[in-house]
């Protein structure tokens, strides 16, 4: 792959291309879905094609195939610098990828367990055993979903300043998902555990109780009600930390928004946007995580990023364009989907920093607000400043004390004012919430977190 | 060139040698181009190239799945032999009934348009230029991002029991997002199109739209905490009911009993305002198909009459396990379709039965409310409980649309939000494969930050 990675690039630059870069993939994964204790699908997928980026003037050509021979490269790669030509011309604002170091690396990433090598069989009884024990639990789980899926792809990416890493990316991700009835009453619960790695991710603690943490919240949440609407001091766990941390600021700090003239957090690097306390982080380098990664999709060194120090808004994630458009060289946030997605601007593993409270004293002297946990979805529009999102349950705080439980409280905020409402953040800090984050009809692998942190004023969407 | 059918026809054979019960097979071959504008200059052109094959197996009841990228036979088989040996290594189910039998494919029109078809990169690229232009015709504007799509491709399917079809589709999308700025405040006005073909007007319609909601969010406003009767534009009903008919109806969930609409077949669920229909057969519709993901005609459906529950979404295996026909709402994903994973149940086009009231109309109606111009929240399918943020909502007082409303969200039971339609728009539009004019609810709980 590597050959015909560099001999797409000199093609694209011979016709013309100022800059032009390649991510060319083989890849095979496996989807287990059981429901309700009967296998649903078994998938297994194989891809294999290049994704060609040609560069001119200021605008992009993007081209790809699934067919890896060398006429099909040239073609895409020719495909791409025509269009980059033809896009150059009609590319009001003009500049030039610069500052590109060459990058020679391979990195494997390391398994005791290989999944590929783990039989069908196996990783199905895996699924078929989560899914019973969630359906012997209780008699009121009416429904059950088990989801196993891993993935393995050679990724090589390369480009004309001569960069040239090779990736063997391994991950896996497992889900339970429970439906429990009482009373005309229906309520989900659901559990993950995902991280890259080998299979022996799916022999630990949390992936192997998984089915019961997930019919354990659904036999929970039969007895809550939809919360009250209106604005309230919250306090959210660990992952409705990190969801905080990901939807309300972290895609507001991606520069290609900056560039985009979309983002509230334009011109503010430098200014208080939190209360003095507050830091985040977005770092690919965490092992062990779900959002790990070690090159991005352009080639450039992963690094942590120091978004936000005691309260001060330090930068943005940045790729090879935005990185040279600002005079700051990327810092390694570029990633693509495959290698037919164009790689954009994303987070990784993101997370707000411990502070020095105990979680028990966020809750002393509150004379109400609600406890909030455990992160069902969000999204944010960083030009609107707005974003939302949705816990899977929340608890009536009252006098300090966590009292009547409620279930699907949204939560919304405005990216500028969110964190300056931050009044105290607890010390026990955990990186713990894998799951998939969408942007641009590209999904990247994300873990979020941080600690319990207590938020003044937040409007919280419920019924009653 | 390959023939796509004879791959299809070919592959069911090789599979079937292999041992297994039923299968089908999807082969594809689609092309699209896309333009991205970022911050009104020309920013990407892009191809895509996306031939590939998916093979369904069945052994004892039990499917296995598998697909690969490209046409190579070499390949093709050992996707076969996958896709068998993952049948055979899952659990039996008795549920699985067969696949679809030979049917004629529907004629339907406007599947294929070949305007679409001949676009070449360069016009889709001053598409996206002359929509970015058009949506940055204010001074007040800031920034204007769109993005212009057109794909076009051939699908071919065959199965087991000898139905075999094939259907040309193209399809077309534009998006554009614009954001106004004045002094310290900013927002931001999106709009979209989605169908098989270009209209003349589709992209001026886009821009008109984004480029107005700008501006009109730069007077902003919060909102007290209360009830208040709601209009929903064709946006919002777009969204929550694309969610709420493809996922509350899908007979899986229905037989799981995952979804709050189970057990209500031929129950009175929404006002006498309310009718809508699942229509695969509608005209240059994004959802339209000839056939289903299965191989079953494309047919239009009533799901909810006069407020009246009427049907369930069906694919070939819930059909079986309930004794009746599949409703042909097998879905391959997606206006172009993929090969990439297996068929699953779907509505395709989603049509709201229009009211006789303009949006004015609505508005003057409503001496204090909210107009709801977008959300990207879905309801919980389990209760059908919808919370979610107002993420461009205005206010309206005395019967005018005021400024909008910052950080607010609505709470309210979809089954609430059925019954409480008391006015239905006479304009229609296409938002996010639903066609749908407003509509008001009578009241929402919306949770404020005034």
């Amino acid at each position: 792959m590597e050959d015909l990675a560099k001999q797409a690039i000199d093609h694209a630059q011979k016709l013309g291309a100022e800059f032009a870069d390649v991510r060319m993939e083989s890849a095979a994964g496996i989807i287990i879905v059981v429901m309700d204790g009967k296998t649903k699908t078994l998938n297994v997928s194989r891809e294999s094609g290049c994704g060609i980026r040609a560069f001119s003037g200021g605008a992009w050509g993007f081209a790809t195939t699934n067919i890896l021979t060398q006429a099909s490269v040239k073609a895409a790669a020719a495909s791409a610098a025509k269009m980059a030509r033809a896009a150059r011309a009609k590319a009001k604002v003009k500049f030039e990828i610069s500052g590109v170091k060459a990058v020679r690396a391979r990195e494997e990433y390391r398994t005791k367990e290989r999944a590929a090598d783990v039989p069908t069989e196996e990783k199905l009884a895996f699924a078929m055993s989560q899914d019973k024990v969630m359906r012997d639990m209780d008699k009121r789980i009416t429904s059950t979903n088990t989801r196993y899926e891993d993935f393995e792809a050679e990724r090589v990416v390369a480009n004309s300043f001569g960069t040239l890493t090779v990736t063997v990316e391994r991950w896996l991700i497992g889900t339970c998902l429970a439906w429990a009835k009482s009373d005309g009453i229906v309520q989900r619960g659901h559990a993950n555990s995902g991280s890259v790695g080998g299979y022996e991710l799916m022999r630990n603690e949390v992936s192997q109780n998984l089915g019961k943490t997930a019919a354990e919240q659904a036999i929970r949440l039969l007895d809550s009600t939809p919360p009250p609407a209106g604005k309230f001091t919250v306090i959210l766990d660990n992952k409705m930390t990190g969801m905080l941390a990901h939807e309300a600021f972290g895609h507001a700090c991606e520069a290609d928004g900056i560039l985009a003239g979309a983002s509230v957090l334009e011109g503010k690097v430098g200014e208080m946007v939190g209360a003095e306390g507050v830091s985040m982080v977005d770092d690919p380098t965490v092992k062990n995580t779900f959002g790990y990664f070690s090159y991005d999709w352009e080639g450039v060194k992963a690094r942590k990023h120091v978004l936000i120090e005691n309260g001060e808004l330090k930068g943005y994630l940045h790729n090879l364009e935005s990185g040279s458009r600002m005079g700051l060289g990327s810092n390694g946030a570029a990633r693509s989907q495959a290698y037919n997605s164009p790689p954009i601007i994303r987070m990784s593993n993101t997370y707000i920093g411990p502070g020095d409270w105990k979680k028990e004293e966020l809750f002393e002297g509150l004379k109400y607000g609600l406890l909030i946990q455990g992160s069902q979805y969000g999204y944010v529009e960083p030009a609107k400043g707005q974003f939302m999102f949705k816990c899977d349950e929340a608890y009536e705080i009252r006098d300090g004390e966590a009292g009547q439980r409620f279930r699907d409280a949204s939560i919304s905020g405005v990216i500028l004012e969110v964190l300056k409402k931050v009044d105290a953040l607890a010390d026990d800090f955990v990186l713990t919430d894998p799951g998939y984050c969408g942007k641009s009809g590209q999904e990247a692998r994300t873990t979020d977190g941080g600690p319990h942190v207590r938020v003044k004023d937040m409007v919280v969407g419920g019924m009653s | 060139m390959v023939d796509l059918v004879e791959l299809a026809e070919r592959t069911v054979k090789s599979v079937m040698k292999l041992g297994p019960s039923d299968c089908d097979v999807i082969v594809t071959n689609s092309t699209y181009y896309t333009a991205e504008i970022e911050k009104g200059s020309m920013k990407q052109s892009s191809a895509f190239k996306d031939p590939g094959v998916g093979v369904r197996a069945f052994v004892n009841g039990c499917a296995g799945f598998s697909s690969c990228t490209g046409h190579d036979l070499a390949s093709i088989q050992k996707v076969a032999e996958q896709a068998v040996a993952l049948a055979r290594s899952g659990t039996p189910d008795e549920d699985f009934k067969g696949l679809p039998l030979k049917a004629k494919p529907t004629k339907v029109a406007g599947l294929f348009e070949k305007r679409v078809a001949e676009l070449e990169p360069a016009d889709v690229v001053d598409m996206a230029i002359s929509l970015a232009e058009s949506a940055g015709l204010d001074k007040r504007i800031y920034s204007v991002n769109a993005t212009v799509s057109a794909g076009s491709g051939e699908v071919a399917l065959a199965n087991s029991n000898g139905f075999w079809g094939v259907q040309k589709l193209t399809s077309f999308d534009a998006m554009a997002e614009t954001v106004a700025k004045s002094g310290s405040k900013m927002f931001s006005g999106v709009d979209g199109c989605w169908s098989r073909r270009t209209e003349p007007k589709m992209l001026d319609s886009v821009a008109n739209e984004a480029r107005e909601h700008a501006i009109m969010g730069l007077r902003q406003t919060k909102v007290n905490t209360g009830e208040y009767p709601v209009i929903i534009d064709p946006l919002s009903v777009g969204f929550i009911l694309g969610s709420t008919i493809g996922g509350g109806l899908n007979a899986e969930s229905i037989q799981r009993k995952r979804s709050f609409l189970a057990g209500r077949l031929g129950e009175t669920i929404g006002s006498e305002k309310l009718t809508i229909h699942d229509d695969p057969t509608l005209e240059w519709g994004n959802g339209s198909f000839a056939f289903d993901g299965e191989g079953v005609p494309a047919r239009r459906k009533t799901v909810i009459d006069k407020g009246k529950l009427t049907t369930y979404l069906y694919d070939s295996y819930t059909a079986g396990k309930d004794a009746v026909s599949s409703t042909g709402n097998s879905s391959r994903g997606g206006a172009m379709w993929t090969f990439r994973r297996p068929p699953s149940i779907s509505s395709s086009n989603i049509v709201v039965r229009k009211g006789d009231a303009s949006i004015d109309e609505m508005i003057k109606d409503t001496r204090s409310g909210i107009y709801l111009r977008l959300t990207f929240d879905y309801p919980n399918m389990a209760t059908g409980e919808f919370s979610g943020l107002m993420m461009e909502s205005f206010k309206i007082e005395k019967g005018e649309l005021g400024p909008s409303i910052r950080q607010s969200t609505m709470g309210i039971s979809m089954l609430d939000l059925f019954s409480r339609i008391d006015m239905v728009g006479k304009k229609s539009r296409e938002a996010f494969g639903v066609r749908t004019p407003a509509m008001r609810i009578s009241r929402a709980k919306i949770g404020g930050s005034g």
